[in-house]
Formats: C-alpha cells, sequence, structure tokens
C-alpha cells in the first residue's frame, strides 16, 4: 500500500497538484491558497503516526443504542403554550401546534452534493405543555440507513416540517442521503415552514444579520453557555468516529439540541407578529 | 432491402473539375498530392417494420422515406441490445443513427437518453433537431440541454421531466453525477447513451472521460440499468477499439456508409521555394488566399481553415477586401471562431445553410458537426495537426453530391511539410489511430476519489479494471475516505469533482497577475508544465502580443506578478533535459542497435534565458534563472547504438551526435502524426540513458555535449559514447503515447529515414532534422549524418 502511496505522491508532486488529501479548486486569484511544500512530507508523517495507533472505539457520549451504530437521546422540557398557534405563512386557520415537527440536521460539512450526509438530526415536538427533544447520531458509518429510517417514521402524515434553511439545505441533503440508502420517505410530500425568509423579511437591516443565532440572541434573548460554533461539527462527529474524542460530539448534541428549542420559540415569537407589517 | 440510385450529373461539377485541371496544368510543382474519389450512389434500406407510425410521419415530414444502409444497421444492432459506435463521413445522416432508436425508445416507453457533446454549441443544434422531428411528428418529447448556461430555475424541471438531456462530460463529472439523486427519475428510466465526436476524446482528456463514464456506470448500477452506448465519430484508425476502451464494453463497430457521395478531388499543396539554403517558402496564407479568391469568382461556395483566431480576423480581411469592399452590396464573406457572441454563430450558421455567403473564414469551431449545409470547397490553410482533423475539415466540402474541392495549403512548419510530401497518408485509409490511458495512474486516482464521493466502495471492488483497494487504502489514509469493515465511505469536507479538470492531468496551473499601477488583474493561466519555462524571473510574457515583465514567481503559490513593460526584445529559455532510465518493460532489435520500452526518470533544468531583439533576432544578453529542477516519472521509448557500431560508422564522434540530434528530430515529427499527438505531449531527447550526459543544439545547430551539472564538455572526453534517442510521454506517470510507438517502432524509423532522404533541402532543414545555420556545410551533412544514424536502426 504504501509504495502506491508514494508513488502516487510523487507523480502528484511532478505534476503540480498539492497533497493528497484536498486538492482546492483554483477559481481566481483568491482560491490561490498558498501550498505549503512540505504538505507532502506532512501527509506522509501523519500516516506513520496514524498507522502506529490502532484505532480505539471511543463510548458513545449520550443515549441509549437504538440500531447498530445508532444513538438516541431523549429530553423533555416543560413549555406551557396555547395548543394551537396562527401562522399564516401556512394556513389562514389556527395550526395545532402538536403538528409541528422542528428539525435540524448536523452534517459532514457544506460542499454539497451527495457525498455530504447527517450524522445527527434532532427534532423537538410539543404535547401538552411539554416539549420533547429526541436526537438521532451516528457511531458509525453503517447506522446511517437505520438512522434515517427512524426519523422517517418520526413523520406521521399530519406532520408539519419547521426548520431554518431547511428547505434548501437539510430536507434536499436529507433527501439525496434517503434515495442513496434505498429508504422511502415521506419528507417532500409534507409542508414545510422554513423560517429563514419569513425572518429575513422582518428582520433585515434590524440586527447585523439573520443568522439563527443571531435572532436567537436579538429577538429571542437566549443566551448560550459554552456554545460549539456549528462550523465545528463535521471535525467534532470526526474526532469521535476515529477515536480521538468524544468530548466536542457532546457539544454538537446540546447545540444542536438548543436549535430545535430555538425553532419552537421562533415559532411563536414569529405567530406574534403580523406577517403584513414591515 | 437494398436499391441503388443512378447518380445524379450535377451542373456544379464543371468548375471544380475545370479549376483543377487549369490548377494541376499551371502549379503542377506546387501540388504533390492529387487524390480523387469517385461519385458514391446511395444504397438505401426500408425503414424497419417496427417502427412505430408517428415516427415515419416524422421523418416523411423532413423529406426521409427510407434510410441509408449504415443507418438501418445502427437500428438493428442498437435495439438488439449491443454497443455501437458509427463512423462515416460528415453528412452521411449519423444523427439519425441514434435519434432513430431514441426516439423510439422515448415514444414507446418513456425512456429517457443522455447525449454527450465535447462542446455547447454541437449540443444546441443537436436539441434544434430534435426538436424539429418531435414537432414534424407530434412526438410530446421533451429535449434540453444541460450545461453551465441552464439557468438554476430551469435544472429542476430537466432533471425531473427530460427526456433527452443533451449535456457535455464536464458538466456530467462536475454537475450531474456529483447530485445523481436528484436526477433518480432519470437515471433509473436511462435506456441509450449517447456519445458523439469520440475522437475528440482522446490523450489526457479522452483518458478522464474514459473515468467519467466509469463512474456514469456505477451510477447506473446502483439505479439498477445498463443503458446502450451508441457513439459516434470521425474516421479515425481504430474506432472499434477506441470505443471500447472509452465505454469498457464490447462494441460493435458500423464503418460502411450508404450515404451518396459526390466526385471529390484533394489536393496537397506546397508554396513555392524561394529561399533553398533555409528552406523557406512563400507563406501558407499568400497561396490559401489566392486559391480562395479564385474558387470564389468560379462561382464556388467556399471554407477557409485557419489555425487560429487571430489568423481567422487576418484571413478574413482579406478576402472581405476582395468582396465585401462595397457596403451597398451582400456580405459575402464572413468570419466564425470561437468567442463570438453564439447569435452571431447561429446568424452565420443560418446564412451558410441559406447559401447566403460565398466564403466563411473559420477555426476548429466549425470543424465538428454544427449543419451549416452544403459548401463546394475547403480550402486548409495549414495542417491542422492530425490527418483525422483534416479529413473532418475536408469533409465539410461537398456534403451531398456535389463534386467538391478539398486543399491542403501546408506552412513550413515540419509536420505540415512531412505531410504534404506523404500524399499516400491521405490515400491509404486512415493511419491515426486515437489513444487512450483511463489507468494513468493520478487521473485513476482523481476519479475512484469522485467516483467514491458518489457513491462508497466496498473492498474487492473495480473500477474500470482496477481493483480499488490500494486506491481507497490511499484516500483513507489521505483523510477523506472512512472504513468502516469493507466499506469505504467519503467523509471530508469537499466536492471532490470541483478540483479535478478533464482537460489536465493535475490541476497545478500558475496565474499571471498584472500588478502594474497597484492593479491586482489577472491576465493568464499557465499550466505547470509551461511554467519554468515561460515565467521566470525575468521573462517577457506576451498576451495578443502586449508585452509584460515577470518581476516575481512564487512558485508554491503558483503565482507570477508581472508589469507591463516597452521592452523591444523577447526571450526565451535556455533549458536542459536529463533522462534516466529506471525499469525496462520490452526491448527489441532495431536494425543494428536496440530499441525499448520502459520507465524513465526525466528531469529538465532552466538555466537561463536570452534576451532577443524583435526584427533583427539578435541575442542582446542573458539572465540567470533560479529555479527547482522539473521532475517526471513517465514511460519513454528509446534507441541505443553500440559504441562498436558508431565507431565503425562514423569518423568523430560530434559526426554521431549531430546525426542522432537530427534522427531525433525527425522520429519525432513522425511519431506525432503517428500517435495523433500535440508537440507538448511527445517530447524529445538525446542523452546517454544514465543521465551522467545529454545533448543539445547549440546556436549554430551543431549537437553540443554536457555533462549531468550542465556545463558543456567536450565531445570525446567520455570513456564510453553510446547515445540514446529518446521520445517521452510529456506526463507525470505517463499517458499511453510510447507503448504504441513502441509496437510501431520499426515503421517509425522507415518513415523517419524517408522523411530526411526525401527533403528537397540541401543537407537539412526544419521539414526533417531541424533548423540549422545556412552558412554551417559541413561535410558529410546533418542530413546524411542523420540518414546515418537512422539507417543503423533500420530493419
Amino acid at each position: 500500500m504504501s509504495a502506491l502511496h508514494d508513488r502516487l505522491a510523487r507523480l502528484r508532486a511532478q505534476a503540480g497538484a498539492g497533497a493528497l488529501a484536498t486538492p482546492a479548486p483554483l477559481l481566481g486569484a483568491t482560491a490561490l491558497a498558498p501550498r505549503p511544500p512540505d504538505a507532502l512530507r506532512a501527509l506522509l508523517h501523519a500516516r506513520e503516526q496514524r498507522r502506529a495507533a490502532p484505532r480505539p472505539v471511543l463510548a458513545a457520549p449520550a443515549g441509549v443504542e437504538v440500531a447498530a451504530g445508532v444513538y438516541l437521546v431523549e429530553r423533555t422540557f416543560a413549555y406551557a403554550a396555547n395548543p394551537r398557534l396562527m401562522l399564516p405563512w401556512l394556513a389562514q386557520a389556527p395550526i395545532e401546534r402538536s403538528r409541528l415537527v422542528c428539525f435540524d440536521t448536523e452534517t459532514t460539512g457544506l460542499a454539497g452534493g451527495v457525498g455530504t450526509r447527517a450524522f445527527m438530526i434532532g427534532s423537538a415536538r410539543w404535547c401538552a405543555d411539554r416539549l420533547t427533544v429526541r436526537q438521532l447520531y451516528l457511531t458509525t458509518m453503517a447506522g446511517e440507513a437505520a438512522m434515517l429510517r427512524l426519523f422517517n417514521a418520526w413523520l406521521d402524515p399530519a406532520a408539519i416540517l419547521v426548520s431554518y434553511n431547511g428547505k434548501s439545505y437539510d430536507a434536499p441533503l436529507l433527501k439525496g442521503r434517503l434515495r442513496l440508502n434505498h429508504v422511502d420517505h415521506r419528507l417532500a410530500e409534507l409542508p414545510h415552514l422554513d423560517w429563514l425568509h419569513p425572518v429575513r423579511r422582518r428582520y433585515r437591516g434590524v440586527f447585523e444579520n439573520c443568522r439563527l443565532a443571531t435572532i436567537e440572541r436579538q429577538a429571542l434573548r437566549i443566551v448560550r453557555d459554552d456554545d460549539l460554533p456549528g462550523a465545528q461539527a463535521p471535525a467534532a462527529w470526526l474526532a469521535f468516529l476515529r477515536g480521538e474524542s468524544s468530548r466536542n460530539l457532546a457539544r454538537v448534541l446540546d447545540h444542536n439540541r438548543q436549535d430545535v428549542v430555538t425553532l419552537m420559540r421562533l415559532s411563536d415569537h414569529m405567530a406574534a407578529i403580523d406577517p403584513a407589517a414591515p | 432491402m437494398s436499391s441503388v440510385d443512378a447518380t445524379p450529373t450535377d451542373r456544379a461539377a464543371a468548375p471544380v473539375t475545370r479549376l483543377v485541371a487549369r490548377w494541376l496544368d499551371k502549379y503542377g510543382e506546387r501540388i504533390s498530392g492529387h487524390l480523387q474519389r469517385p461519385a458514391q450512389p446511395a444504397r438505401w434500406r426500408e425503414f424497419p417494420p417496427d417502427l412505430a407510425p408517428a415516427l415515419g410521419t416524422a421523418l416523411a415530414a423532413r423529406g426521409i422515406e427510407r434510410l441509408y444502409s449504415h443507418q438501418r444497421e445502427a437500428w438493428d444492432h442498437v435495439t438488439a441490445g449491443e454497443h455501437v459506435v458509427v463512423v462515416t463521413p460528415t453528412a452521411s445522416g449519423k444523427t439519425l443513427c441514434y435519434n432513430l432508436p431514441v426516439l423510439a425508445a422515448v415514444h414507446a416507453q418513456r425512456a429517457k437518453a443522455l447525449y454527450l457533446f465535447p462542446t455547447k454549441a454541437l449540443a444546441q443544434d443537436q436539441v434544434a433537431e430534435l426538436l424539429e422531428l418531435n414537432t414534424a411528428g407530434a412526438l410530446g418529447l421533451r429535449a434540453c440541454t444541460f450545461d453551465g448556461d441552464t439557468p438554476a430555475d430551469a435544472r429542476q424541471a430537466i432533471r425531473l421531466k427530460g427526456d433527452i438531456v443533451v449535456s457535455n462530460p464536464d458538466m456530467l463529472h462536475q454537475a450531474i453525477l456529483p447530485h445523481h439523486t436528484k436526477w433518480a427519475q432519470f437515471f433509473e428510466s436511462l435506456r441509450y447513451i449517447v456519445i458523439d465526436e469520440v475522437h475528440s476524446y482522446r490523450g489526457v482528456f479522452g483518458s478522464h472521460v474514459a473515468n467519467v463514464v466509469r463512474r456514469l456506470k456505477r451510477v447506473c448500477a446502483f439505479y439498477g440499468v445498463q443503458p446502450v452506448f451508441i457513439l459516434c465519430s470521425a474516421t479515425i484508425g481504430n474506432p472499434r477499439e477506441h470505443a471500447e476502451a472509452l465505454v469498457g464494453e464490447t462494441v460493435h463497430a458500423i464503418t460502411d456508409s450508404g450515404a451518396p457521395c459526390g466526385e471529390r478531388h484533394v489536393l496537397l499543396w506546397n508554396p513555392p521555394v524561394i529561399n533553398p539554403d533555409l528552406g523557406i517558402r512563400a507563406s501558407a496564407r499568400s497561396q490559401s488566399m489566392r486559391l480562395a479568391r479564385q474558387t470564389i469568382r468560379a462561382g464556388l461556395k467556399t471554407i477557409v481553415f485557419a489555425q487560429s483566431r487571430l489568423m481567422v480576423e487576418v484571413l478574413t480581411k482579406y478576402l472581405k477586401d476582395v468582396f465585401d469592399h462595397d457596403p451597398r452590396e451582400r456580405e459575402r464573406i464572413r468570419a466564425y471562431r470561437g468567442g463570438y457572441l453564439p447569435n452571431e454563430r447561429r446568424q452565420t450558421e443560418r446564412a451558410l445553410r441559406a447559401g447566403a455567403l460565398d466564403g466563411v473564414v473559420s477555426t476548429s469551431a466549425l470543424e465538428l458537426g454544427v449543419d451549416i449545409g452544403a459548401l463546394d470547397v475547403a480550402i486548409l490553410n495549414g495542417f491542422p495537426g492530425s490527418i483525422a482533423a483534416s479529413w473532418q475539415r475536408l469533409g465539410r466540402a461537398g456534403r451531398r453530391q456535389r463534386p467538391a474541392l478539398g486543399v491542403l495549403v501546408a506552412s513550413s512548419a515540419p509536420l505540415d511539410q512531412y505531410v504534404v510530401r506523404h500524399p499516400e497518408f491521405f490515400a491509404a485509409a486512415t493511419p491515426e489511430q486515437a489513444r487512450i490511458a483511463p489507468d494513468q495512474l493520478l487521473i485513476l486516482l482523481d476519479h475512484i476519489r469522485c467516483a467514491a464521493f458518489e457513491l462508497p466502495f466496498t473492498s474487492g471492488d473495480r473500477f474500470g479494471e482496477a481493483p480499488v483497494d490500494e486506491f481507497l487504502g490511499v484516500l483513507a489514509e489521505a483523510g477523506v475516505l472512512h472504513q468502516e469493515g469493507t466499506r469505504w465511505d467519503w467523509i471530508a469536507d469537499s466536492y471532490p469533482a470541483g478540483a479535478v479538470n478533464l482537460r489536465a492531468v493535475a490541476d497545478g496551473n500558475f496565474v499571471v497577475v498584472d500588478r502594474s499601477e497597484g492593479r491586482q488583474t489577472i491576465i493568464a493561466e499557465v499550466d505547470y508544465a509551461s511554467a519554468a519555462l515561460t515565467l521566470y524571473e525575468g521573462a517577457i510574457y506576451l498576451v495578443q502580443s502586449r508585452p509584460w515583465q515577470v518581476e516575481h514567481l512564487d512558485w508554491a503559490g503558483r503565482k507570477a506578478f508581472v508589469t507591463t513593460t516597452h521592452a523591444d526584445y523577447y526571450t526565451d529559455a535556455i533549458d536542459y533535459t536529463k533522462l534516466k532510465v529506471l525499469a525496462r518493460f520490452d526491448g527489441s532489435r532495431s536494425g543494428q542497435g536496440l530499441c525499448h520500452h520502459g520507465e524513465v526518470h526525466v528531469v529538465r533544468r532552466v538555466s537561463g534565458y536570452k534576451k532577443i531583439r524583435y526584427y533583427s533576432h539578435e541575442n542582446i544578453g542573458y539572465g540567470p534563472v533560479n529555479l527547482p529542477d522539473q521532475e517526471l516519472h513517465t514511460t519513454a521509448l528509446w534507441w541505443q547504438l553500440e559504441q562498436d557500431v558508431l565507431e565503425a560508422a562514423f569518423e568523430r564522434r560530434q559526426d554521431a551526435l549531430d546525426g542522432f540530434l537530427g534522427a531525433a528530430y525527425a522520429l519525432h515529427t513522425v511519431a506525432r502524426v503517428r500517435a495523433m499527438a500535440d508537440g507538448h505531449d511527445l517530447q524529445k531527447a538525446v542523452g546517454s540513458g544514465d543521465a551522467a550526459w545529454f545533448a543539445s543544439r547549440d546556436a549554430q545547430g551543431r549537437g553540443q555535449w554536457r555533462n549531468a551539472q550542465g556545463e558543456a564538455v567536450a565531445v570525446g572526453s567520455a570513456a564510453s559514447f553510446s547515445p540514446t534517442l529518446f521520445l517521452y510521454d510529456n506526463f507525470a506517470g505517463g499517458i499511453g503515447l510510447s507503448e504504441p510507438l513502441f509496437h510501431g517502432a520499426a515503421g517509425l524509423v522507415r518513415a523517419a529515414l524517408d522523411l530526411v532522404e526525401s527533403c528537397d533541402c540541401n543537407g537539412g532543414c526544419p521539414a526533417c532534422i531541424g533548423p540549422i545555420l545556412a552558412s554551417d556545410t559541413p561535410q558529410p551533412s546533418q542530413a546524411e549524418l542523420a540518414v546515418a544514424v537512422l539507417s543503423l536502426l533500420a530493419a
């Protein structure tokens, strides 16, 4: 194996390409990150280190194993609220709050395409003044199909999806992975309320941007403690998968849980606003 | 049932025949070859009995009542589930070979088809044609182009509703396959994959495309379909073999055209010699213009092919000065090339189809199958680099049954001169073989990476023929794949297709940044292999003949910073190449010497540069260059003669060395023609084979010996003397050119010998053994020395 590796690394260097890992596309001067001449050496060094230590298997940071390689974390919070709410973005009549499935995924990256997958799906659902947050996450790649099936099973025919940018990001990504794993699903049929656009219409120019974290802090007055930025989620899961550390994966669970709780809060906040107002 | 039509006599026959007779009479010494093909009648077959009536109606509405024999042959094989490659001349109705079975399947079973064309213009043409058939037969099918210009909101509709999606390999690679789940419905019903112009998929590009097809087949298998491939090609020497290499399946070749063709004359035209000492001839441009003026005046619709966009503009101006000087008259001459807006190009195509123009000047943009109707004369201003491309361009004249004339006007470039002096290449069916190397290591690795993104791999899987496990291991070590048991999943946060350019072995291009007056503008992009030769600090870099000077080269950052300059000189790199044989794969006797094929290590060093004044071309100074050596592990073939053989044949070592350099030049020329390779892709070198010394030509064109450090040394100083002549693939890892050349090595030596022996020059010229100084007339001459080396190597 290492003979081929060395040969490929040498040929790539001769042809002017970067390290084996992630050659950056060349799109104008801004994309031209300098390529360290010793990137290959670093790569080869890393390989030796990795080979020296066989991958340990870490304990899952939380939850119970509900299928091979899939863990479920469930938490319930008190959430006193009117069982119906007006969401004119969806319908003119009041909507049963219990139908709302606030969901959010954590993925292996933002590159797009079928190679990007969700390793965690969180959902919040309300019932009788209680908000139940259920989160599924993978401890092995092979658990993906089971996780997707479990998530799909939560989606009864009356469910209404609620997300932040989920129409353009989470839902298409999940649809691709469902298709790839041959799982029939209900995702495309269900109504989907994506708060990104209503929030933008309401708050553009009011706050510095319309990211969920900003809206949460400024409009909902929620303050997070020791939050792991979403951008670090892929690395956190990889670190766990490679047996390096499970600490940040636990923080991803916290982050994702807060996201879906925020979605329910945001729904109440927006319902209290007249959508026709500027 | 087949029938034969009588050839209709055509009144247009007279001018072409008259003109050819007059030229032969008047310019006989310039015409090195006159090839004639008699007219051929059409061979017809009936529509297949199972053709749906709606399709018959659609065809009848387009004036088609029966099929040419090859169209019916294609139908029979394709509908039997065989993969097919159709190789018939321009305007022989190739498109119906695939449109008919595709339309039938779409019409009857709502099957889907994917069409791939090398360019966007061809794709749009194809859709226009499909839509005409669709309207004519009220077939209700949806054909759409899917390319970089397709708006985002239209893409969703195309994915879900398109019956025939017309795209190109780059889109398939970058946009369709990495998002295949969005195309799930399309793939589930995909029945036919049409790949047209497959002769253009050769070398690096073809090797990439073969791997894109492997990925496509992998995705198809995931959706449970095994589509039939229908390929089309211009005439090349190995259509079936090439098609099979491209799609990795057994392919049936249809090479016998049933389409009629008129009488055809092809003239090989060599401009007259105006300086016999230097071997300088009148320019191809002046000759082409003279010929075009005569054909247009004789009422013949004429197309002139030029090699560059700039030359298109120049030639168009010359013709317009003659034919379009009166603005009140209708426009008779137009130019056509890449870089024009699509609308303008469509307008010219329509004018050509309608017969409203008398002359058009074009680049290769009109070489491919854009429909421009019937023309009478094709004039090639210079050899286009391959026989296949020449025929493709010559075929633009003589669509339908009119007599046609093609003229290849040679420039003084060696390849042109070689071709124009060997009319048998044009007479012989098709000598060129399209070659690809889909298992080139770097290209393979790139596509296994892309394939792993699209669908996970399992240990033991194959990609094409190659087992993937080792590659997966490499990618896992690099952190882009994650292994779990026997399964390998993509794990990185990147989009690998975005980093793989189908037209390069590895994407390491340099950008040239203009920072005059505080600007930061990119003015050019230079491929990695050329960077050391053109972007060293001090170099004058030219864009559209405007000079910039390189001030700083950031090698690691792949950037050259330049500022505008008014220098009255240009620069030319001084570089040395030394080769070392690493492994011999195969070998054979070659006359009194040996010929081998194997792996070599190439080191190229740019040691400095010359400043050369414009017009006078005098050398006005030198500059040093300090760049890392360029290294290359690649494949090569090489010839060697033992010391005792050389000592018996040559009085002095200098003579033998000059002979080797001349022989290398001639062999390189003929090998490029055989391998259908660009000069840049196949390189030549002369050295000792162990990198101890190597040879180059000095300013006088004489051989100079250099030691491993690149210092010039006396030619007799080394103890051992066994010069080695290399031809090598100029790509890290090789690109499959040198192996077939090795298997035809004896023929190469004979052809090179013939090239030098039959050259009319006095003792050597750029057309045979390379440029030498006119004043340099040693005895024996350099050409004679090259002949001596080649004779020793000839069996």
